[in-house]
């Protein structure tokens, strides 16, 4: 056997591959931190420049006419979840009732088509959806309305809900449904109180999810929304949102403007942050 | 080669059976899973179906409540009844027969979102049942049933997954009794336990026999002589034989019988 | 030929504990063989052939029994290994038992050998043939499972039976007219007694081979007691 020698020549490239290793780790690292760095990059930047701004009237004062000094976000942030909740209740049903039913039910092949159309639909870009919603709400309705941008903010939740949920309901063990149809329980309650609720945490995150992505869209808005620098009362009219205020005071002439404006970014993007690490709480592993 | 239906006929004109299974066929898509079963099984006694694997054994089990309904592609053909009714006629409900014939699975499966009491009621309350006082009564005869009471009872809030592999399947054993079914069907209850567990399931078994009948499929041969009275032996989707235990083990008719039975053939 | 057992170690235990017990068979019927030549040849040499044999064939008993236990601890035999098991472990204790049967007749051959030779001896060489085929048929019955010479063993255990009953009459009448041979006489009334035993546990090795073939137990069947 020739064990002997070939051990000898695995003790000569040793160093060569302990050299290749460390490059390789070293390229990782670097990789990691350059995923970071943007991102840490844009917070801070923001941070210097909003945190001032992020202040008492911020959050519950209206935006102040042209260029006096002052004033707040408060009208944007409140149409903000207006606008989340609107288009809620379009997303959440369709999406959730959607993954049930290709989870649960349906043919192989209208499967395919189904989760073939949200995907596509999932690539579509975003403003697409305020066009459309555009030309079949806006223009019949004659006017801009909160209406029309939680719809289109809705119909840009379903695929991602319906593809996550979807997701979280075919990782419920086909036991328990099993177990629970052998109890002669019905099937739609089978699903209802077992398999949903067995993935409702899963089925919040895919919420989460929705929400923050969906929270931070401004190209939709400008065609059904419009904006507003005044309370909504009327969800016929049209309504402010984050996004769509930073856009417009950030392109506006106004130095105080764009103050607030930056404030504006620094609140949505901690917004965003805030759902995402919730989502991580919210799927850590149980202890 | 006598019939096994004869064997299994009632000694009294009297006493019905259990379940009569006649000329029952079942084919997943074009595939042909079980040819003509003719079988009885009698009441408040444990039948064993022995076979190799594959052999149709868990398919036949699951016709016995309609659960092979769940695969898309099954059709069955034939008759099966229980005590006399008809499990197939098209006005049955399966949801009704799975009321009458419990099932208790492989691996255990308590619900993950419910507490142990809840779990073992968990049949009855989304059955509709919301008596408190019978809820909390049928929880504790099933866990008294199960032999799991002594265990648990000052641990009833917590969640059913905490407990041990053995003591999640005595769980779901009280879950299918508190819907006080007439049968007790158990697929291969004992495959993922270790030998202790599963001597405490075959023990309430002989204790609960008395109130249910029982047909347990398994492919541990011992199992099936320990606890049975009545053993099917079941190959390549036909019934080769089905006599009482002790002649299965002792002296069996069929000579397929005795290859399998003594590891003549996997 | 059935088709063997996937398990190797189990046929393999099964063919030794066969071996075993067939040696033993075949030690014991040599002992018997060997007692009843000393008695016709006058060979008290044989004789202590017989009782030193005796010693391989108990420790060939507790062998096999050992053995019976160890095949039915690991392996859980059922149907007809289970029975082929419990029969040899029995075929073993009438072997023992035979083999003691012939031990005495050595002890009571060394005796008569000591005294001037009884002419009634020969009386006993067609019992001796009988018993002797019986013993052998009945191991055959057990080895090749051949059922119409297993059951053809009770009626000649009952001719058996007879045969000693004729020589213990014959012997007994001619007890008075030779008073100074008595002791040889008792002696050889013994000796016709071991070999009726001879055909009794031929008779049960038959019995254990019946029930090994068929699950059929044939035992006490007869009602009406002799």
């Amino acid at each position: 056997m020739t064990t002997h020698s070939t051990v000898r020549e695995w003790g000569d490239h040793h160093h060569a591959r302990k050299r290749k290793s460390a490059f390789v780790s070293t390229v990782c690292v670097l990789s990691g931190v350059l995923v970071v760095t943007p991102l840490a990059l844009v917070f801070i930047y923001l941070v210097i420049q909003g945190a001032a701004s992020v202040n008492g009237d911020f959050f519950t004062q209206l935006p102040k006419p042209s260029g006096e000094l002052g004033g707040g976000m408060a009208n944007a942030i409140v149409g903000t979840f207006t606008l989340l909740a609107i288009a809620s209740l379009i997303g959440v049903p369709i999406g959730i009732f959607g993954a049930v039913y290709l989870a649960e039910y349906g043919s192989p092949k209208l499967n395919w088509w189904i989760r073939f159309s949200s995907d596509i639909l999932n690539g579509v870009p975003s403003i697409i959806w305020g066009i459309v919603i555009y030309g079949l709400m806006v223009v019949p309705m004659k006017g801009y309305s909160a209406l029309a941008g939680g719809v289109a903010l809705g119909c840009l939740m379903i695929p991602i809900i319906l593809r996550t949920t979807e997701e979280v309901l075919l990782l419920v063990p086909q036991g328990y449904r099993e177990a629970a149809l052998a109890l002669g329980i019905a099937r739609w309650k089978v699903i209802l109180q077992i398999v949903i609720k067995t993935a409702s945490r899963g089925i919040i995150t895919a919420l989460l999810l929705a929400f923050a992505r969906v929270a931070g869209e401004t190209a939709p808005l400008l065609f059904t929304a419009l904006g507003n620098n005044f309370w909504n009362r009327n969800l016929l009219q049209p309504i402010s949102a984050l996004p769509l205020q930073i856009y417009s005071f950030a392109t506006s002439a106004f130095d105080d403007y764009h103050r607030q404006a930056w404030a504006g970014a620094l609140v949505l993007v901690t917004f965003v942050f805030v759902l995402n690490i919730s989502v991580r709480f919210l799927t850590r592993e149980k202890a | 080669m006598p019939s096994p239906a004869a064997m299994s006929t009632p000694s009294t004109i009297a006493e019905q059976l259990a379940f009569d299974a006649k000329d029952v066929c079942v084919w997943y898509g074009e595939k042909q899973v079980l040819y003509n079963i003719n079988l009885g099984v009698r009441p408040k006694s444990i039948t064993a179906i022995i076979g190799p694997s594959g052999c149709g054994k868990s398919t036949f089990l699951r016709c016995l409540n309609r659960m092979h309904e769940l695969v898309p592609s099954a059709r069955m053909e034939g008759n099966i009844t229980l005590f006399g009714d008809d499990l197939y006629a098209p006005t049955v409900d399966p949801a009704f027969v799975r009321r009458r014939v419990g099932m208790v699975f492989q691996k255990s499966n308590p619900f993950p979102t419910m507490s142990i009491q809840d779990n073992v009621v968990a049949g009855l309350r989304l059955n509709g049942i919301r008596d408190k006082a019978f809820l909390n009564e049928q929880m504790e005869n099933s866990l008294r049933l199960a032999a799991l009471w002594d265990e648990v009872k000052d641990d009833l809030h917590k969640p059913g997954v905490s407990l041990s592999g053995g003591q999640q399947q005595r769980l779901c054993i009280a879950r299918a009794v508190a819907m006080q079914p007439e049968v007790l069907l158990m697929d291969e209850p004992c495959s993922a336990l270790d030998p202790m567990a599963t001597q405490k399931i075959e023990e309430l078994m002989q204790e609960i026999k008395r109130n249910f009948t029982i047909v347990i499929v398994t492919h541990n041969m011992q199992q099936a002589a320990r606890c049975s009275e009545q053993t099917a032996f079941l190959f390549m989707g036909k019934l080769i034989e089905m006599d009482t235990t002790e002649k299965i083990f002792g002296n069996p008719a069929e000579q397929q019988t005795e290859d399998y039975i003594t590891g003549r053939f996997g | 030929m059935p088709q063997s057992h996937t398990l190797h170690n189990f046929d393999q235990a099964l063919t030794n504990l066969r071996n075993t017990v067939l040696m033993m068979a075949s030690l014991t019927e040599r002992s018997l063989d060997n007692a009843m030549t000393g008695l016709f040849e006058r060979d008290t040499h044989l004789c202590n052939v017989v009782i030193a044999d005796d010693e391989e064939i108990d420790t060939l008993e507790k062998t096999v029994d050992k053995d019976g236990y160890d095949v039915l601890i690991r392996f859980q035999p059922v149907a007809s290994d289970f029975r082929q098991v419990i029969a040899t472990m029995k075929l073993s204790n009438n072997l023992e038992r035979v083999g003691d049967a012939a031990v005495n007749i050595a002890r009571r051959v060394k005796k008569l050998n000591a005294h001037p030779a009884l002419p009634e001896v020969r009386v006993l060489e067609p019992m001796y043939a009988e018993a002797k085929a019986m013993l052998k048929d009945s191991l055959r019955a057990f080895t090749d499972g051949d059922m119409e010479i297993a059951m053809a063993l009770k009626p000649r255990d009952k001719q058996l039976d007879r045969m000693n009953k004729d020589i213990a009459d014959q012997l007994t009448d001619a007890m008075p007219k030779q008073p100074d041979q008595l002791r040889g006489y008792l002696n050889l009334l013994f000796v016709a007694r071991a070999l009726e035993r001879v055909g009794d546990h031929a008779t049960n090795i038959a019995e254990d081979a019946i029930f090994a073939k068929s699950a059929q137990d044939t035992r006490h069947l007869n009602p009406l007691k002799e």
